[in-house]
């Protein structure tokens, strides 16, 4: 329920941020995807049904502030969520320098999903250097941001009490 | 129970279905009013008073730091009425953002008359949360009397479509979104196409036959052929032309007229636009 709560409020205020203030700070259309941040915080460190719930729900709240199909971000947020849990399973993941690489794979895979899906590549002629730059700018910017925010999501598991790290199995 | 197949994969099985779900949700679409509408509804309005206030703070920012940069190294002597210059520089900013507004929407209200079709105004209070996609939020939703599909335009040209309602607040889908797609023309020298957005930037003119006279500068203009937008508006300039490689068709890219970065005010259409047929009777 508190890691519901924490989440929830996160997920909240990244939201807003990446619909309003973040675009103060573009590089070009793109924001860092803070909601993605969150969902592989969830995947590596919070192995449970209800963080995978949660993990949708935050796709689908960025479903309404982004594009026009939604359960495209719900879809692909469950994806990576899923991936990153499957890596804690095979790998202890420590520090925060892994979890960011973590990002910089998800949002790979979420961008390249993304415009897989919408039919994007088909518009294209072979590998478009201009594209493959937005996806890996939007990766590295993310996984930037995500080396500050996840040492302030773990002071707010700890003022909560809850695990910073995941139990293994 | 902890032993069992069931609880030893629960968060794969879970996040399957959830895959599912999600993979269902797209394939079906969703629809306003829809019980899967629900969440996305909620989302929307939870952030949308965030965003408004985000919106308001920023121009308040903004002015505290000019003020701020504007104080600094004067002297004690004269700090008092160089702080009274400055709140009169204040106002006189103000004022001139209110006359900046202010001509804004007259020239919406203006626009509004030549389209001859009813229209309502809104704020645009956020901006697409992955910056992949190319969508704005603006402030007012179905108690506005709005409805998915509705062409949206500001004094500058088209900006895109409604593709999503919550009550006080609504998804605009970019003209320049790599979905996006209206029909149209060049006005100078009448060559049909279909103008798309493309994930890089800008837009192209797609369908454009090779023996047309398109030429760089020609303003390109929507057909009302598409039952969304009113024939004649004005969707951005031939900013490059491709004329070498294979196909049957030219590459035109187009400029937007409109600057989606600075866009502030949108004017909704609510009303359909007549058929091009009868619009040509009239």
């Amino acid at each position: 329920m508190r890691l519901a709560a924490l989440f929830i409020i996160a997920a909240v205020v990244a939201l807003t941020l990446q619909s309003g203030a973040l675009h103060w700070l573009t590089f070009g259309a793109l924001v860092p995807d803070l909601i993605l941040i969150l969902a592989v915080d969830l995947g590596l460190k919070h192995p449970s049904a209800g963080a995978a719930i949660l993990a949708f729900a935050m796709g689908l709240a960025t479903d309404a502030l982004s594009g026009s199909r939604v359960g495209l971000n719900a879809f692909m947020i469950t994806l990576v969520f899923l991936l990153c849990y499957e890596l804690s399973r095979h790998l202890w993941v420590s520090g925060y320098s892994v979890a960011s690489l973590a990002v910089f794979f998800g949002v790979v895979i979420k961008d390249v999903g993304i415009l897989a899906v919408t039919g994007s590549f088909d518009r294209l002629e072979g590998a478009d250097p201009e594209l493959i730059r937005i996806i890996l700018t939007h990766a590295v910017l993310t996984a930037l941001l995500a080396l500050l925010i996840f040492p302030v999501l773990d002071s707010g598991k700890r003022m909560l009490r809850l695990p910073r790290r995941a139990e293994r199995e | 129970m902890r032993d069992t197949f069931l609880w030893r994969n629960r968060v794969v099985l879970v996040s399957g279905v959830l895959l599912l779900l999600g993979a269902h949700m797209l394939s079906i679409g969703v629809r306003d009013g829809s019980l899967a509408s629900k969440p996305e509804a909620l989302a929307t309005e939870l952030v949308r008073p965030l965003l408004e206030l985000d919106t308001h703070l920023a121009d308040g920012a903004s002015g505290i730091y000019h003020d701020y940069l504007d104080l600094v190294g004067i002297s004690r002597e004269n700090r008092r009425l160089k702080a009274k210059l400055e709140r009169m520089k204040g106002e006189e900013t103000r004022i001139a953002e209110l006359e900046l507004e202010n001509r804004r929407l007259a020239e919406m209200l203006e626009l509004k008359d030549v389209i001859g079709l009813n229209a309502v105004g809104a704020e645009v209070i956020g901006s697409d949360a992955t910056g992949i996609a190319r969508t704005i939020l603006i402030g007012r939703g179905a108690n506005g009397g709005l409805k998915s599909g509705m062409a949206v335009i500001s004094n500058e040209g088209v900006v895109g479509k409604l593709v999503a309602i919550s009550p006080n607040a609504a998804k605009v889908l970019r003209i320049d979104d790599h979905n996006a797609a209206v029909d149209a023309f060049d006005e100078r020298s009448r060559a049909r196409g279909i103008v798309a957005g493309v994930v890089d930037n800008g837009m192209v003119m797609k369908y454009v036959e090779r023996t047309e006279d398109v030429q760089i500068g020609d303003p390109v203009v929507t057909s009302g052929l598409d039952g969304i937008f009113p024939r004649g508006l004005l969707i951005g300039r031939v900013s490059r032309i491709k004329r070498g490689g294979p196909g049957l068709f030219l590459n035109v890219e187009i400029a937007p007229a409109v600057n989606f970065g600075r866009l502030e005010q949108v004017m909704v259409i609510t009303e359909p636009p007549p058929r091009f047929e009868e619009a040509g009777k009239s």
